[in-house]
């Protein structure tokens, strides 16, 4: 297990995941979802540096959910 | 017509002076390329039932309807945050609620409409949303359904009207009813800061905008329609 600090507009938690947890499992968690209020089109930064999906986040690592712009008018 | 002329000048000396005429074709063409660029603006054109003023920008192939408002209609998700309710946009779980957003005096809000005439029928051509300074400089609000250049995305609805009180009305009624989703969303915490709440026993407040200059939320715009709104 480890601890993570999730960030979303003016909101965070922290919360304990599975050690193989990654950006993309975070960005798919129905339960950090609800617990923050992001949809499904998300971009994860760490130090405003956009992360891969399949990068196992490191433990104590603060990730930072956008929501990623789409170009839909 | 060319004419040829020899000066004898008082010196004595002799000057050769060539006059060439021609007529010009300053007609309609010629004008109208000389002043497509021209436009005239007049003031309060018609009222607007429960927003205001509409004043006109009127150029030779389109008018730009800019209407001053003081609150946006924000029909979207909300969820309360240490005791203050903020916009959810992506969000699908959150409760969907009809909110009306105050605008402090600093933020000077105009909604604009293009329209063109076709066959004796008002087109819409575009709806805009502007913020603007004490100094007139625009930005674009951090919110969702909006474009680069403050171009609003309202959803479909019918362009062609009888007159153009009739267009900038239903311009209007579109963004009152229209809902506000993620599409072309930027940072959340932005908007969380904008567009506050506090909701009490029977109403909501709009808060104060978490920020000490609100244009640091925004992004600077200059377009050629923002030239043409009229405050």
């Amino acid at each position: 297990m480890k601890k993570i600090i999730v960030e979303y507009g003016v909101d965070s938690i922290t919360k304990q995941v599975e050690s193989g947890f990654t950006f993309g499992d975070l960005q798919d968690s129905d339960a950090f979802k609800g617990a923050l209020g992001f949809g499904d089109n998300t971009k994860a930064l760490v130090n405003g540096i956009e992360q891969n999906r399949n990068t196992v986040i490191p433990d104590g690592t603060t990730v930072r959910l956008e929501t990623a712009a789409n170009t839909k008018a | 017509m060319e004419k040829t002329e020899i000066i004898l000048r008082d010196n004595g000396t002799l000057t050769e002076r060539i006059i060439r005429e021609r007529d010009l074709l300053a007609e309609g063409e010629v004008l109208d390329a000389l002043t497509a660029e021209v436009t005239r603006q007049q003031r309060h054109v018609f009222a607007i039932p429960s927003w205001g003023a509409a004043h006109a920008d009127v150029g030779v192939t389109d008018t730009l309807w800019s209407v001053p408002i003081n609150r946006i209609p924000l029909k979207a998700r909300f969820r309360v945050i240490n005791g203050v309710l903020l916009p959810m946009f992506a969000s699908l779980t959150d409760l969907e609620m009809p909110m009306v957003w105050s605008a402090p005096k600093e933020v000077r809000l105009v909604f604009a409409v293009r329209t063109t005439v076709e066959d004796d029928l008002v087109i819409v051509g575009g709806n805009w949303l502007f913020a603007l300074d004490a100094n007139h400089s625009g930005y674009r609000l951090p919110l969702p359904n909006l474009h680069d250049e403050c171009t609003l995305c309202t959803g479909e609805f019918a362009d062609s009207y009888d007159t153009a009180l009739a267009a900038v009305s239903a311009s209007l009624e579109q963004f009152n009813q229209s809902k506000w989703n993620a599409d072309l969303m930027r940072t959340v915490a932005q908007s969380q800061k904008f567009f506050r709440f506090r909701p009490s026993n029977e109403t909501f407040t709009t808060l104060p905008i978490e920020a000490a200059d609100w244009t640091t939320l925004c992004d600077k715009v200059a377009t050629a329609i923002l030239d043409r709104v009229l405050l």
